[in-house]
């Protein structure tokens, strides 16, 4: 669609000379996320500077029914801040500020554009954190964080975003600007800021986000166990949390990845391990030293080859320099790959990384994996080289039966990374009907028209027949999983 | 459809047994004193699937009940037809103790809950007063929370997936059964705290916690509220991790049987391995002795003890639930306790609260009732400017009547959930009345 000269002369005045870019240049930047597969470029970019701006451009947009895209650092991995329809695609990369910082009641609020890190940054001296960390944090923006609701190796003690997002200020689909939920903890009425994180901009557009700081734990613990096979480390898995023990993280990797990291930077996990398994514990010190113990006799009892524990930082960092570099590891493997999000019930790890051994067999292809053990949320990559002929047709395949195997075991689709078009026909294995009517009717009570992020999040309706069809499927080189 | 048309179709859906229509027993069912036409009890999704669409047809309000004891909360509802009674719902559908997370009937009371988890160690960290009886749909659906919100959230962060029955019968489902999922919308935030009226619940999906190995009560006494609230700040700033911060004025802690002139004290408690409980306890007793508190342990059965005291016991009739900010606690006790001493000279509050939050519940006797009204309206002015709230949690019908029980909802948010309930129960069958804004 190209937008009408009234609507970009009225952007132009909102906005300024150098707050819309309207180029075919400058808008091809803006065509896809990290799944770069997924392109759509939008008509225009708008990038306000405040909530007003926003507001007005939701009004204008309104007007004329012009989908509109929020996108933050465009780092997701799900073909969210792309514009299959054309559009305006509304960029927060000029709205980056810490609006407020209240230790005493442990919070902060911010823009929606401010990198996630940063945000830990502006506190670390003073002892507090922002706790859901994206392996993306160094670049992704909390309000891309709060769209897709995403979490991290972390959150498996800490929670995912929404457990630590206490309040919005949101310009809904039809242009209403309001506060929902805030810094005191209870309130009259629907829950709407929680219903909104996730939402993938859906719902509208948020120009400030009040988080939930932690205060750094007294003392962090890191051991690294490896083991001959990867039923052993997920066994492992089980019986951790089984003994009551909730790790801060509790991260696995697989041979072919340990092999992939082993011969780039050399990480140095053990030659020949089959799976390592990072834990990491923090809280309280004699509670860290305790359950530290207890994890590493876990891993000895299920024959675990070695376990190192890290003495101090520097050797903390070591032990998670592999985690950080396993996706970059991968392209040295293959030129290509497809990634997953599924979750499965943590004691059904064992079960489902032997299905995922038949299914990579069959299938004749190499899958690597490295997740989030601690709570069933995998991230299979499935390698592929798109030059032989039949190998991506093979990959889909068995990404299609490994999503399928993992919902037949109680999973879900999506643990973390969202659902934007890649996942979107793919809620139907999870929901049925009168699930995603009641989904489709939530949508419009926050945008009767439509025009917000339109295409993303849900199955295309039936019955309005938007018909956005992804073709296949790719991810940037360097994506952060 | 005559009315004995419909009794004769209820009677179809749940069985002879199950439909009440004896005018006495009725009475009994009243809700705010409107006495319902009849009383359905269902043991079956199914069956409250039927009874909402014959409901919905034929234009009959609903009130799902649990246990009973929220059915006071919020406005009196505008019509009763049905009172749903879903105690009947109370099967373990499926508990995974290697995936701390288990599905339950929402008819399920959280006492037997409990008392399912706890030989593997594990529990659902909710703990609002009373709450033992209570169903645990009906804790989802009114929000509730106790002590433990500290460390471990609400229900609203152990929700993972829930069943409910929209307004026309049509079974739904949101969220799912694993502990970590973005899968569409987040449809069980919208369910907690809506009270029914999105839908009835009828399975829940939770998230399970470890028990602590250990634990340790302290409750630490201050001669003022301003020194509790400043060990209540060293605590927040420290990277100590209690299960829970609860504070108490001098009328809670005389309740308690606590008396002699304490005006404030804060009960802490940490779980952990038996070692780090041991070392928290220390740090916590350094903390309370640097803002001038006694420290003294207690035993588990304290916070027993602390929540049959919250429990409406019939001569304590008001509970006003107070939001503020963690900052803010010594100059929030110290309004409604002025408040109060304006309105009623020589009434006693009691007032405690999860200090880590800011939240306090304020509790006040009968002799109380002529000035509640203008008592909630004050304190609400009270905490307007930190962005604080006061709801009733209990309250007789009339004061119910003469002030908001919820308290004002922002024009913007509130056309939200008026058009959320418009969406999804246009004729309002669920709960009519009863919601903030008389949704």
């Amino acid at each position: 669609m190209s937008l009408t000269p009234a609507l970009v002369s009225d952007l132009q005045n909102l906005l300024g000379p150098d707050g819309l870019v309207m180029s075919f240049e400058g808008r091809l930047v803006y065509e896809c996320d990290m799944h770069t597969f997924y392109k759509g470029m939008p008509d225009a970019v708008a990038l306000p500077t405040t909530a007003e701006q926003v507001q007005a451009i939701v009004l204008m947009c309104r007007r004329e029914k012009v989908p509109i895209v929020p996108r933050g650092s465009g780092t997701g991995l799900i073909g969210g801040a792309m514009a299959p329809l054309g559009g305006v695609m509304v960029s927060m990369t000029r709205m980056t500020a810490i609006l407020d910082v209240d230790l005493p009641n442990r919070c902060a609020t911010v823009q929606p554009g401010l990198i996630n890190l940063w945000l830990t940054n502006a506190v670390r001296e003073r002892g507090w954190f922002f706790a859901p960390d994206p392996s993306s944090q160094m670049v992704s923006s909390i309000g891309g964080n709060v769209g897709t609701n995403a979490g991290g190796p972390h959150c498996l003690k800490h929670g995912i975003t929404t457990n630590h997002v206490l309040g919005l200020e949101i310009v809904t689909g039809s242009g209403e600007r309001m506060r929902v939920g805030g810094k005191a903890a209870d309130r009259p009425g629907y829950d709407l800021t929680g219903a909104a994180v996730g939402a993938e901009g859906t719902f509208g557009l948020v120009t400030a986000i009040t988080v939930r700081l932690l205060h750094a734990p007294e003392a962090v613990k890191t051991l690294l166990g490896s083991f001959a096979t990867i039923e052993d480390a997920s066994e492992v898995v089980s019986t951790i949390i089984a003994a009551g023990i909730i790790p801060a993280a509790l991260e696995m990797l697989d041979d072919v990845i340990i092999e992939a990291i082993n011969a780039g930077t050399g990480a140095g996990f053990p030659r020949g391990a089959g799976a390592v398994l990072l834990i990491e514990l923090d809280g309280p010190r004699a509670e860290v030293e305790v359950q530290a113990e207890r994890c590493a006799e876990m891993c000895r009892a299920r024959r675990a080859i070695d376990v190192r524990v890290a003495r101090d930082d520097a050797e903390r960092e070591l032990l998670w320099k592999g985690r950080k570099e396993a996706a970059g590891a991968v392209g040295r493997l293959s030129p290509n790959w497809l990634l997953q999000d599924a979750v499965v019930p943590r004691s059904k790890l064992p079960v489902i990384m032997r299905q995922m051994k038949e299914i990579s067999a069959r299938h004749r292809l190499v899958f690597a994996n490295v997740f989030h053990a601690g709570d069933g949320n995998l991230h299979p990559l499935i390698l592929y080289d798109e030059q032989k002929p039949g190998e991506l047709e093979r990959a889909v395949e068995a990404n299609e039966e490994l999503l399928a195997a993992c919902i037949a075991l109680g999973g879900s689709v999506t643990g973390e990374h969202g659902v934007g078009v890649d996942k979107a026909q793919k809620l139907m294995l999870q929901y049925a009907e009168a699930d995603l009517n009641f989904m489709y009717r939530l949508r419009r009570v926050f945008d009767p028209d439509g025009i917000m992020n339109p295409g993303k999040l849900l199955p295309s309706h039936p019955a309005c027949g938007e018909g956005f069809r992804p073709p296949r499927p790719a991810l940037a080189a360097g994506a952060w999983i | 459809m005559s009315a004995r048309s419909i009794a004769g179709a209820l009677v179809k859906i749940v069985g002879g047994d199950h439909v009440v229509d004896d005018p006495a027993r009725l009475a009994g069912a009243a809700v705010d004193g409107v006495r319902p036409r009849w009383l359905i009890r269902v043991t079956a999704t199914d069956q409250v699937s039927a009874v909402l669409a014959l409901a919905s047809e034929e234009s009959l309000a609903v009130v799902p009940r649990g246990s009973g004891s929220a059915l006071d909360l919020g406005h009196p509802p505008s019509r009763v037809d049905v009172v749903l009674d879903v105690r009947g719902m109370d099967r373990v559908v499926d508990y995974n103790p290697d995936d701390l997370t288990a599905s339950v009937e929402a008819g399920l009371t959280a006492g037997a809950f409990a008392a399912r988890l706890a030989p593997r160690r594990q529990w659902l960290p909710v703990d609002p007063p009373g709450g033992s009886s209570r169903t645990l749909g009906g804790l989802v659906a009114t929000a509730a929370h106790g002590p433990l919100r500290a460390r471990y959230g609400t229900l609203r962060d152990l929700l993972l997936g829930v069943r409910f029955v929209q307004a026309d019968g049509v079974v739904t489902w949101g969220g799912a059964r694993v502990v970590k999922s973005v899968t569409g919308y987040d449809v069980p935030k919208l369910m907690v705290g809506s009270l029914g009226t999105l839908g009835i619940l009828c399975e829940l999906t939770l998230r399970l916690h470890p028990m602590p190995e250990a634990e340790a009560t302290r409750i630490v006494t201050f001669d003022s509220v301003n020194a509790a609230a400043a060990f209540v700040a060293r605590l927040l700033d420290s990277s100590l991790e209690p299960n829970r911060v609860e504070f108490l004025n001098g009328g809670a802690l005389g309740r308690l049987g606590l008396a002699g002139r304490i005006p404030a004290a804060i009960a802490v408690s940490v779980g952990s391995v038996e070692a780090a409980v041991r070392a928290e306890s220390v740090e916590i007793e350094a903390l309370a002795h640097t803002e001038g508190g006694q420290s003294e342990p207690r035993q588990a059965d304290f916070w027993e003890a602390y929540a049959a005291m919250m429990v409406d016991d019939g001569a304590r009739v008001l509970a006003l639930h107070v939001s503020s900010l963690p900052s803010q606690l010594a100059a929030t006790v110290r309004s409604v306790e002025q408040i109060l001493a304006d309105l009623a000279p020589g009434e006693a509050a009691s007032i405690t609260g999860c200090a880590a939050l800011g939240t306090l519940d304020v509790v006040l006797g009968e002799s109380a009732l002529p000035i509640a009204a203008r008592f909630v309206e004050r304190v609400r002015g009270a905490v307007a400017g930190t962005g604080g709230h006061a709801m009733l949690r209990r309250a007789p019908l009339a004061v119910r009547r003469a002030v908001d029980p919820w308290g004002p909802v922002e024009p913007g948010p509130m056309a939200l959930m008026k058009a959320l309930r418009d969406e999804f129960d246009p004729g309002r069958v669920l709960n009519p009345g009863r919601f903030v804004g008389g949704l």
